[in-house]
C-alpha cells in the first residue's frame, strides 16, 4: 500500500472518529466533576519535530484537521438542570486562532515549562475543547504542544486522533478529504435539553419502574441468593477502595497545582523482551519501569518502602491489553523487588488478579446514576475513591514516524492529569521508541532532579 | 474405563507431550486443589473438639473469617489462629498432622489430582506444593504423594515451641507467587514452561507466573477470571462422602450378604455338600449385597482369575470394600489369611463363617507358623488363598511395601502367584467408613507368575511392586 492510500484510508477514519452527539456516561461524570487543575482530566501532547514547520502551512493543516474531525469545532452544551448527558453541537463562533498560536523558546526545558503552564491553565468550557501551540526555536527543531480535554478525547484518543491526522510523507498532499458537511447538530438549547431529557426520563418511568418491580421481587422470592450476591459484590468494592498499599511519605503533600513535565525515549523492543520474560505485556512493563525509578528515588532518600498504590488500566475484556472497555484499578506496587523481570511478574499477578473483582466496573457502573445528582456529588464521588500515588498508562502511537506539515515528528509524550497522584506516566509507542512522559506533581517531590535522574537510570536499565 | 474424565486425560496427554525433565516445575495449590475442602478447618475442628478453643478466641475467629469474606484482609484469619498457637509444641503439633491426615485428610485427596500430580511425576518435572498452609498440613499430604517440595507459610519456632509469628509474610496471593518465583529462581526452573493449578480467587497471581496455568474447581471469581483470561479450567471429582442414602444402602447390602450367606449354606445343606454350599455362598453374599450397595466391578483380564488355580491371588488394599470385591472376582474355592484381630470386625465376620479364613495371630509367631503349615496343606489339596501383601489397609492409593509371607507361600506349595491391582475401592468405601458408596471398581488381573523360589524372591517381589505402582499410575485401557 502506498504512503499516499495509506494516509486516505487513516484521514477517511479521522472524519467518521467524531460519532454521536451525547457525552457517554462516564465522560459526563469527568466532565461534570471537574475541578481543574486538582481534579482534571486534561491530557497535554507534546510532539518534537525535526524542524519548524511553515507556520502558513501548520495553520491550513489545522484548519484543515478541524474540517475533518467536527468535534475539533464543537463545544458541550449543558442542559439547564441535569436531566439529560450534555451534548456536542457546533460552535457558531469557532475561530481557530483562539486555538492555534505560536511561541519562541530558547531550549527543551523551557518549552516543557511552558507547556505544563499550559496544560494548567483551565479551558474556557464554553469552547471548543482544545488548544495547539507551536513552539519554534529550539535547537532541535520545533515541538508541537496539544492540551485536549477528555471528555473530547481520553489519552488514547487523542493519540489515535493525532496518529491519524499526520500524513506519511514529508510533502503537501493536495486534495486531501474533507469532512462532509454533517448534519450540523441543531444548535443545542439548554433549556430544550433539560426539557427533551425530562420528557425521555417519564417516557422511560414504566420500565424502569418494571424493572425496579422485578429486582424486589426476586428479592423478597430468593432473598438468600440476592443477600449474597449484593455482600459479594460489596466485598469486591470494599478490597478495590481501600488501598491494598499505604500511600509513600516521599510523594508528599500533593496540591495538585504544580505540575512538572518530565520526557524519556527508550528503544522499544529491549522493554519488550523484559516484558516477556516476566510474563507480562508492554503494559505491565511501563509499570514495572516507573516503579523501578521510584524505586532507585526512594533508595537515594534512604526511605524503603515496600510498595506504593498505583493506578493501572485494565482491559475488561482480555488479558492482553486489547479490548474497548477498560476499567481503571489501584494495584500495590512493589518497590522492594531489584530486578526488573521479576517486577514485572509481580506486577503481572496484581494485574491479573484484579480479573476476580465482580466490582472492577463499579465507576461505570456508578456513573449514569451519579449525574443525575448535582457536580459536586460527582466531584465528591471521584475523590473517593482512593487516590494512588501514581498513574501508569501505556498507549499505541503511530507505528512509523509520520510528518506534520512537512515536519517530521521525533517523538510523542502524553502528559497526563494528576487526580490526586504525586505522578502520572504515560508510555507511547512511536515506531521503535518508546515515549514516556511523567507529569510530576512538583510540591510533593523533595528533589525533582534526583527522581529524573533515578527514571533515567531506570529507562537505561530497561534498555539493557 | 479409565476412572479419569476426558478433560483430565486430555491434560495429562498434554503433559505428556510436552517438554519433560527438572526445569519444567509443577505447582500445586493444596486445600481445594489437591484435596476437597479446607485442611484447616479439620484442624480447627480438631481443636474446637479437644475444647482447645476459649469463647473469646472462637468469637474473635469468627469474626475476622466473616470480616474475611467480606472484603476485610482474609489472611487475618490465619493470624488470629498463629497467634493462638503460641507456646504449644511443635513435634505434637506435626503429631496431630500425621493423626489427621490418616483420620480425615487422605480421603479428600482427590483422584485425579493425584493422576496429574503422576504424570508430572512421570514426565520428570520439579513438582511442588505451594500453599498458603503450613508444613504440618501440608507434609504428610506431599509424602504421600511422593512430592518432595513445599513452597509454604513457615512458622517461628522456638525452643520447640510455636512463638505465634510467622517467619516471612504468609504465602497467600502475591505472596505465594513471589515464593513460586523465588523457588523457580533457586531451582533454576523456566517458569514460562511450568504449570501451576489452583483454586481460590487469591491464586490468580500464582497461576499467572507460569506459562500453563489450569484453574482446578475454581472458586467462582476465579472461574471468571479464568473466562476472561483464557485459562483452561478442570473440574475434577470429589472424593464421594457418605451420603444417606448410601448408608441405606449399605445397611442393604449388609443385610444381603447375610441372606447371601444363609441361602447359600441351606443350600449346600440340603445339597449334603457344603463345599458347594459355601461356594453359592461367596456368589450370593458377594453379588447381592453389592448389587443393592450399587457397586459393579470392571475387570481387565478376568480369565487370568481361572487359567492358574490353585494360585495365591496377591493385591493391593485401602478399603473393607477389597473383600467383597475379590469374593466377587474368585466366587469360589479360595480362602484368605486374615490377622486374627479382624475376626470380630462386623464387616468381615459374616463373609468370614463362610470362607473359613486363616487366622493368624501376629503377636505369636510360633502359632502363626503353625498356621501357615496348615494352610500350605489346604492350597494343595485346591483351595487358593488370597492375601494382601502390604498387611493392612493404606489410607490412600499409595502403594505399602509388599511383605513376602504369600510369596514364602507360594514357594512352599509350588503354586503360581496371581497380583490383582484394584484401583478406587477406597474412595468406594473410605478406609474407616461403614458406609458403601455406589460406584464402579476398578480391577486388573495381572500376569500370574509362577515358579517361585527363595534365591531371587525379593527381586521378583520388587519387581511385583513396581508392576501394582506402574498399573496404578497408567490405568491400562
Amino acid at each position: 500500500m502506498s504512503t499516499s492510500s495509506e494516509d486516505f484510508e487513516r484521514w477517511g477514519g479521522a472524519a467518521a472518529w467524531s460519532a454521536g452527539t451525547e457525552l457517554t456516561a462516564m465522560q459526563t461524570l469527568l466532565w461534570r466533576a471537574e475541578r481543574h487543575p486538582v481534579q482534571s482530566s486534561t491530557s497535554t501532547v507534546v510532539i518534537d519535530l525535526d524542524r519548524a514547520p511553515d507556520w502558513k502551512r501548520f495553520v491550513a493543516a489545522t484548519e484543515w484537521g478541524t474540517g475533518l474531525v467536527r468535534r475539533l469545532r464543537q463545544h458541550v452544551v449543558e442542559p439547564v438542570v441535569p436531566t439529560a448527558a450534555p451534548t456536542w453541537a457546533d460552535d457558531p463562533t469557532f475561530d481557530l486562532s483562539y486555538h492555534l498560536r505560536r511561541e519562541r523558546v530558547s531550549s527543551r526545558e523551557e518549552m516543557l515549562a511552558a507547556a505544563a503552564q499550559v496544560a494548567l491553565r483551565p479551558f474556557d468550557r464554553s469552547r471548543p475543547l482544545w488548544e495547539g501551540v507551536l513552539f519554534e526555536g529550539l535547537p532541535e527543531g520545533a515541538a508541537y504542544v496539544l492540551k485536549i480535554h477528555h471528555a473530547l478525547a481520553d489519552p488514547l484518543g487523542t493519540v489515535q486522533l493525532l496518529s491519524m491526522l499526520q500524513s506519511g510523507r514529508r510533502a503537501h498532499t493536495a486534495r486531501k478529504p474533507v469532512g462532509e458537511d454533517q448534519l450540523a447538530p441543531a444548535a443545542a438549547d439548554p433549556v430544550d435539553l433539560a426539557v427533551s431529557g425530562l420528557r425521555t426520563d417519564v417516557a422511560t418511568l414504566p420500565g424502569s419502574a418494571r424493572a425496579t418491580a422485578r429486582m424486589l421481587g426476586l428479592a423478597a422470592t430468593r432473598p438468600q441468593a440476592v443477600l449474597a450476591s449484593t455482600l459479594r459484590y460489596g466485598a469486591s468494592v470494599r478490597r478495590l477502595l481501600t488501598q491494598t498499599a499505604p500511600p509513600s511519605p516521599e510523594l508528599s503533600p500533593r496540591t495538585g497545582k504544580q505540575w512538572s513535565f518530565l520526557t524519556f525515549d527508550a528503544p522499544l523492543d529491549p522493554i519488550r523482551t523484559v516484558a516477556r520474560q516476566g510474563g507480562g505485556t508492554l503494559d505491565d512493563a511501563a509499570v514495572a519501569l516507573v516503579l523501578g525509578g521510584l524505586r532507585r528515588y526512594h533508595l537515594r532518600r534512604d526511605s524503603p518502602v515496600a510498595e506504593i498504590p498505583v493506578g493501572v488500566r485494565v482491559s475488561l475484556d482480555r488479558a492482553d491489553d486489547l479490548g474497548n472497555r477498560f476499567a481503571q484499578a489501584i494495584i500495590s506496587g512493589p518497590l522492594s523487588i531489584d530486578d526488573p523481570v521479576d517486577r514485572v511478574a509481580a506486577v503481572r499477578g496484581e494485574v491479573l488478579s484484579l480479573h476476580t473483582e465482580r466490582a472492577l466496573e463499579v465507576l461505570d457502573a456508578a456513573a449514569p446514576l451519579v449525574n443525575r445528582m448535582p457536580s459536586f456529588v460527582g466531584a465528591s464521588a471521584l475523590r473517593t475513591a482512593a487516590a494512588p500515588d501514581a498513574f501508569v498508562l501505556t498507549l499505541p502511537g503511530p507505528p512509523r514516524k509520520r510528518f506534520m506539515a512537512g515536519a517530521q515528528v521525533q517523538g510523542m509524550y502524553v502528559l497526563g492529569p494528576l487526580p490526586g497522584a504525586a505522578l502520572t506516566a504515560c508510555l507511547v509507542t512511536c515506531g521503535d521508541t518508546a515515549c514516556i512522559g511523567v507529569n510530576v506533581d512538583a510540591s510533593a517531590v523533595a528533589d525533582l532532579a534526583e527522581l529524573e535522574e533515578c527514571l533515567a537510570e531506570e529507562v537505561r536499565a530497561f534498555s539493557g | 474405563m479409565s476412572g479419569l474424565s476426558a478433560a483430565v486425560q486430555e491434560a495429562i496427554d498434554a503433559i505428556e507431550a510436552g517438554p519433560q525433565g527438572p526445569s519444567v516445575g509443577a505447582f500445586f495449590d493444596l486445600d481445594g486443589t489437591l484435596v476437597a475442602g479446607y485442611t484447616a478447618a479439620t484442624f480447627y475442628g480438631d481443636r474446637l473438639k479437644g475444647r482447645d478453643v476459649s469463647p473469646a478466641e472462637f468469637l474473635r475467629t469468627v469474626v475476622t473469617a466473616v470480616d474475611g469474606e467480606l472484603g476485610g484482609d482474609p489472611t487475618r484469619i490465619a493470624h488470629v489462629a498463629f497467634s493462638a498457637m503460641r507456646g504449644e509444641s511443635e513435634e505434637a503439633f506435626a503429631d496431630l498432622g500425621d493423626r489427621l491426615f490418616r483420620s480425615k485428610i487422605a480421603g479428600t485427596i482427590r483422584r485425579e489430582s493425584r493422576a496429574l500430580v503422576m504424570a508430572h511425576q512421570r514426565a520428570g518435572h520439579t513438582v511442588a506444593v505451594a500453599s498458603a498452609a503450613t508444613k504440618y498440613q501440608i507434609a504428610p499430604v506431599a509424602r504421600d504423594l511422593g512430592v518432595e517440595h513445599l513452597v509454604c507459610t513457615q512458622l517461628v519456632v522456638e525452643d520447640g515451641q510455636f512463638t505465634g509469628a510467622t517467619d516471612g509474610p504468609m504465602l497467600w496471593g502475591r505472596h505465594k507467587a513471589s515464593g513460586v518465583r523465588a523457588f523457580a529462581r533457586e531451582h533454576g526452573i523456566d517458569l514460562a514452561e511450568s504449570y501451576a493449578y489452583g483454586n481460590g480467587y487469591e491464586d490468580v497471581a500464582f497461576l499467572s507466573s507460569v506459562g500453563n496455568p489450569t484453574a482446578l474447581n475454581p472458586h467462582r471469581d476465579l472461574r471468571a477470571a479464568a473466562a476472561r483470561l483464557g485459562w483452561p479450567v478442570l473440574d475434577l471429582s470429589d472424593p464421594v462422602g457418605g451420603s444417606l442414602v448410601a448408608a441405606g444402602r449399605t445397611l442393604a447390602a449388609l443385610a444381603g450378604m447375610n441372606a447371601g450367606v444363609g441361602a447359600g449354606l441351606a443350600y449346600g445343606l440340603a445339597r449334603g455338600n457344603l463345599r458347594e454350599g459355601r461356594n453359592a455362598a461367596v456368589r450370593l453374599a458377594t453379588r447381592l449385597p453389592m448389587a443393592l450397595a450399587g457397586v459393579s466391578v470392571d475387570v481387565l483380564h478376568q480369565e487370568r482369575l481361572w487359567t492358574h488355580r490353585p494360585a495365591i491371588f496377591v493385591a493391593n488394599h485401602q478399603s473393607a470394600l477389597d473383600i467383597p470385591v475379590l469374593g466377587r472376582l474368585l466366587e469360589r474355592d479360595f480362602t484368605i489369611v486374615a490377622k486374627k484381630e479382624a475376626r470380630w470386625d462386623p464387616r468381615a465376620m459374616v463373609g468370614s463363617v463362610v470362607i473359613d479364613p486363616a487366622w493368624i495371630d501376629r503377636g505369636d509367631s510360633a502359632s502363626a507358623r503353625a498356621t501357615l503349615d496348615g494352610v500350605v496343606e489346604r492350597i494343595r489339596s485346591g483351595t487358593s488363598l488370597m492375601i494382601f501383601p502390604e498387611g493392612t489397609r493404606s489410607a490412600t492409593p499409595v502403594l505399602g511395601p509388599f511383605r513376602k509371607g504369600a510369596f514364602h507361600l507360594a514357594a512352599q506349595a509350588g503354586v503360581p502367584v496371581v497380583p490383582i491391582v484394584l484401583r478406587n475401592t477406597g474412595e468406594l468405601m473410605r478406609r474407616s467408613s461403614l458406609v458403601l458408596n455406589p460406584g464402579v471398581v476398578d480391577v486388573c488381573v495381572l500376569e500370574p507368575e509362577t515358579d517361585w523360589s527363595t534365591d531371587d524372591m525379593s527381586e521378583r517381589i520388587a519387581a511385583l511392586h513396581t508392576k501394582f505402582e506402574e498399573t496404578l499410575a497408567r490405568w491400562p485401557s
